[in-house]
């Protein structure tokens, strides 16, 4: 038993993980909106971000990769990179990740394997009401954690509810049956 | 000209002081990258492009109690399409961006969720017809196709035709009853006989009590003294209800399994005729739950409880009938009473249905949970993870049985309060009933009866109250049943198919793309293109799509857009059945179907003598394996059987297709689980199977595809290189790299060796 901890550890470390050199990295939006990474003597003109845990920790472990989806490295956490940095590779994240927050579940209809719902979604001062069709729901009702939940529409859709206890009485009783 | 341009985006525009007359087609996409999260409206003429940010506010007008949408514009753009350059669409994995390719230079001209993708596309497709100068709204599917025939809901899902909006409880309960439509005769009879035998129990108090005390035991009573005549009378009208009551149930039981037999035979037919991403998409699990539990909760409705439910109803409104004739106003007091009951009884009857809804998920969820565990064994073993998965197991149980507990903690608090609810009602009718006795209004055998009619009522409504929690569970069941049966399949018959007499295997595939999940494209752009007779090899990564492209060839899937043809005609165009049989798959995963290794053999031809089944199977260098089973070709495999090794199904499976005998062959990795002498012998086998006749060979080892007349590499849902093995070797690319790799492997092994 414990000389297989032992070899599993010098396997996992014998990898590489390859963390960015934050110290020659600079993060920067092209005029063309995209983001961009110069890395050293190299500059990528476009990069892609990914988290590699979006939903349990989505601060952390983030892929760069070019072009061709090739990995750069990773950023080991976002705390690590300067305010100005942190914001450009956040609204890139978040334009990859969009989802939008619910605050309110308005109606819920289940019918014939699919469930209907009315959802108030965007943001504090900008709300606006949207209509959405989930199929499966044991599967595209989620919880994230104890608190928090996920909803994938048929169109691809995500939406968040970033705290059920935060929901008012109504929407949650409306949500209830499919929590689980 | 053909236009689509919603009437809101139009007043949002002309607000704008724009021309909107102009526009040809307009779309709401939810949100932009400028100014956070808007909603933004696009439109195109022919000339140009509008982009309009603003807000669809929610605001609650004064008055009225209705909310209205308000649009608040926030910023216009306006491009010529001439200084526009190529619009392309890419995708990240919630939202996807407008781009505008224009000088080696690409920026990004919209930002929306991934839900509006669809509408993108068009809006792209809608300028490149504007640029190549057709109409513009060509090949582009708006409204129609996306609606609902009957009541004009969006399909949530364009290529699953299925509404869901068009489907109440109403009309399956309806639908559910449709099935007793082809055994009328029989149904009539359960009928009548059903309404015959409650005519009789409601008459029994009327006899029993009103007839015995008004009409026997008064004094001025007409039959007055008669007692054995009434008794013999009331044991009479007893005896014919009973009887009548065993006519029913024995026709009703041999008519009503014939119905369920009806259901099931559809759901499984239905499930034949389903195409693959229907599978694919549910879980197994709740599949499985499917078919044999909710069959069984409407074969026991049917037999159990429907017919109660007509029985009941019948002699609730018949006795209620009779408690008016008899006494106006005592009914009415009654009247009074039972709503209340009734909208206890609905109350209760929302709660179970959720709790059933739960019950059943949490259900389907341990069903997925054991079979996981059955099927995973061998991996849960070897990690020593059992009583983690009894831990998992027993955390979802544990739910369900909170779920059951409140369930029936709810039941045993209410019903009791609403027996004692009847019960006051009783009461009440005896008191004032009693007065009105005393004062001569009404008699003594009415007073009775009325009591006897009361407490009948009970039974209906007690039935009712809780059949509906029955009934509820047969419709969620008939729900999802029907959601198979009414599912309409993606990949359908063509109307007119056109039959080749011979197919030579000319395969021709332009610009395909597909994907599995919306948004998640798999296959994109795809170009190749087989000559009758001729071996086409393709190498790629794992996941590059290579399976993907095979089964869309054998039309599993249907292609989202581009085309493949074989022979020079769509794939959608060609018959199914003859498509199917032309074509032979030895792919990766091989399923055996339960029953003996030569009836697999001979599954695609039944009737194929024994002689051609060995022959195939030494074709396949499957018979020295199988010969060394006990029961040799008589070995039962499948669910339940014998286990073999991959490389033992992979030879079954080109067994099966040697026996098929298809016009084209597609080997999908045959081989890859195969040790390298067993691979070179069944070679030779492919190699006879495969002259003369199209093959399409997919390969990890690339000394499997030395004999292909030519070569395409698949990368990315995409061929990136094609050409012979000769011509790709110079070309020093992808395919360079990869025969290199491996022939840098073969030669270490061989040092090594
Ligand atoms: N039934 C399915 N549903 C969703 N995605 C699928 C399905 N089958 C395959 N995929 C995805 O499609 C991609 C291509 O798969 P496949 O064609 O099997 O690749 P290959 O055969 O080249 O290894 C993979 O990313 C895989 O995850
Ligand atoms: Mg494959």
């Amino acid at each position: 038993m414990e000389k297989s901890t032992l070899e599993a550890q010098t396997l996992a470390s014998a990898i590489d993980i390859g963390m960015i050199d934050l110290k020659i990295a600079e993060f920067y939006v092209t005029p063309g909106g995209f983001t961009g990474l110069r890395y050293g003597e190299n500059d990528h003109n476009r990069i892609t971000l990914r988290r590699a845990f979006p939903i349990g920790n989505p601060e952390e472990y983030i892929s760069v990769a070019d072009k061709t989806n090739k990995e750069i490295g990773m950023i080991r956490s976002l705390s690590e990179l300067t305010k100005k940095q942190y914001e450009i590779v956040v609204s890139e994240l978040e334009k990859r990740y969009y989802s939008p927050t619910v605050f309110e579940v308005k109606s819920v209809k289940d019918k014939l394997g699919y469930v209907y719902m009315e959802l108030l979604i965007g943001k504090e001062g900008a709300k606006y009401k949207k209509n959405c069709a989930i199929k499966d729901v044991n599967k595209n009702i989620r919880m994230l954690d104890d608190d928090k939940l996920a909803i994938f529409d048929v169109d691809g859709n995500r939406y968040i509810v970033e705290s059920l206890v935060n929901l008012d009485k109504k929407s949650l009783k409306r949500l209830e049956p499919y929590l689980f | 000209m053909k236009t689509f341009v919603p009437e809101y985006i139009i007043s949002a525009f002309a607000a704008q002081g724009i021309d909107t007359s102009k526009f040809v087609y307009a779309t709401h996409t939810d949100f932009a990258d400028k100014s956070g999260y808007l909603d933004s409206y696009i439109a195109v003429s022919n000339e140009k492009m509008y982009i309009l940010y603003g807000e669809e506010k929610v605001v609650k007008t004064s008055g009225a109690r209705r909310i209205v949408a308000v649009y608040e514009p926030k910023e216009l753009e306006i491009h010529d399409l001439s200084s526009l350059g190529e619009l392309t669409l890419e995708r990240l994995l919630s939202t996807g961006r407008l781009c505008n390719e224009q000088d080696h230079e690409t920026s990004i001209l919209l930002v929306f969720s991934i839900g509006f993708i669809s509408d993108i596309e068009k809006l792209i497709k809608v300028v490149k017809n504007i640029r190549d100068g057709i109409e513009p709204l060509t090949d582009i599917l708006v409204d129609e196709e996306l609606f609902c025939h009957k009541c004009g809901t969006r399909y949530p899902e364009p290529n699953r035709k299925l509404c869901p909006k068009c489907m109440d409880k109403v009309s399956i309960t309806r639908r559910l009853l449709g099935f007793f439509g082809h055994y009328k005769q029989k149904v009539i009879i359960i009928f009548l006989t059903m309404l015959a035998g409650s005519v009789f129990s409601m008459i029994t108090p009327l006899v029993g009590t009103k007839f015995f005390f008004d009409e026997v035991l008064m004094e001025e009573g007409s039959f007055y003294g008669y007692i054995l005549g009434a008794v013999l009378l009331i044991l009479l009208v007893r005896a014919v209800g009973v009887a009548l009551n065993i006519l029913y149930s024995y026709v009703l039981a041999r008519t009503v399994p014939w119905i369920v037999q009806d259901l099931k035979l559809r759901i499984f037919e239905a499930m034949q005729r389903l195409s693959v991403g229907f599978y694919t998409s549910k879980r197994t699990g709740s599949l499985m739950n499917r078919v044999n539990q909710d069959a069984n909760n409407i074969y026991w409705f049917f037999v159990d409880g429907l017919p109660y439910v007509v029985v009941n109803l019948f002699t609730f409104t018949g006795v209620i009938i009779l408690m008016c004739v008899l006494n106006v106003k005592l009914a009415l007091i009654c009247f009074v009473i039972l709503p209340i009951a009734i909208i206890f009884f609905r109350i209760l009857w929302s709660i179970f249905r959720r709790f059933h809804h739960k019950n059943w998920v949490y259900n389907s969820q341990l069903n997925s949970m054991v079979s996981d565990s059955v099927n995973g064994q061998r991996v849960i073993k070897a990690f020593a993870k059992e009583d983690t998965e009894a831990r998992r197991f027993a955390e979802v149980g544990g739910k369900q049985a909170l779920v059951d507990i409140h369930a029936m903690n709810t039941s045993s608090t209410a019903f009791p309060l609403i027996y004692l609810f009847m019960f006051l009602g009783q009461v009440i009718i005896t008191a004032i009933g009693g007065i009105m006795v005393l004062e001569g209004e009404i008699t003594i055998g009415t007073l009775l009866t009325f009591i006897a009619y009361l407490s009948m009522l009970y039974g209906p409504l007690e039935f009712m109250s809780w059949v509906s929690n029955w009934w509820a569970r047969c419709v969620d069941s008939a729900q999802r049943v029907f959601e198979i049966i009414d599912a309409k399949p993606d990949v359908t018959e063509p109307d007119n198919p056109v039959i080749l007499d011979k197919i030579r295997g000319n395969i021709e595939l332009k610009g395909v793309k597909f994907e599995y999940d919306p948004a998640t494209p798999v296959l994109k752009g795809l170009d190749l293109s087989v000559k009758a007779g001729e071996m086409l090899g393709i190498v790629g990564k794992t996941g590059a799509g290579k399976s993907t492209m095979a089964n869309l060839i054998a039309r599993l899937y249907d292609v989202n857009e581009g085309s493949i043809t074989i022979d020079g005609v769509n794939v959608k165009e060609l018959s199914l059945t003859l498509l199917r049989n032309s074509i032979g798959i030895v792919s990766q995963d091989i399923y055996l179907f339960i029953g003996t290794i030569a009836d697999n053999i001979r599954y695609a031809k039944p009737d194929a003598c024994t002689e051609v089944v060995i022959r195939a199977a030494k074709a396949a260098s499957a018979h020295d394996f199988i010969m060394a089973l006990p029961d040799a070709y008589e070995t039962k495999v499948g669910a339940g059987g014998q286990d073999l090794s991959g490389g033992e199904k992979q030879r079954l499976s080109i067994a099966r297709t040697i026996l098929q005998d298809p016009d084209i062959l597609i080997l999908d990795e045959a081989t890859a689980a195969m040790d390298t002498e067993t691979e070179a012998s069944i070679q030779k086998a492919l190699f006879d199977l495969q002259r003369g006749r199209t093959t399409i060979a997919i390969a990890h080892r690339l000394s499997t595809l030395r004999d292909a007349d030519s070569l395409a590499v698949i990368s990315d849902g995409k061929v990136v290189e094609s050409g012979t093995h000769k011509e790709l070797m110079e070309k020093k690319g992808e395919y360079h790299k990869l025969y290199t790799i491996q022939l840098e492997g073969l030669k270490v092994i061989n040092m090594e060796a």
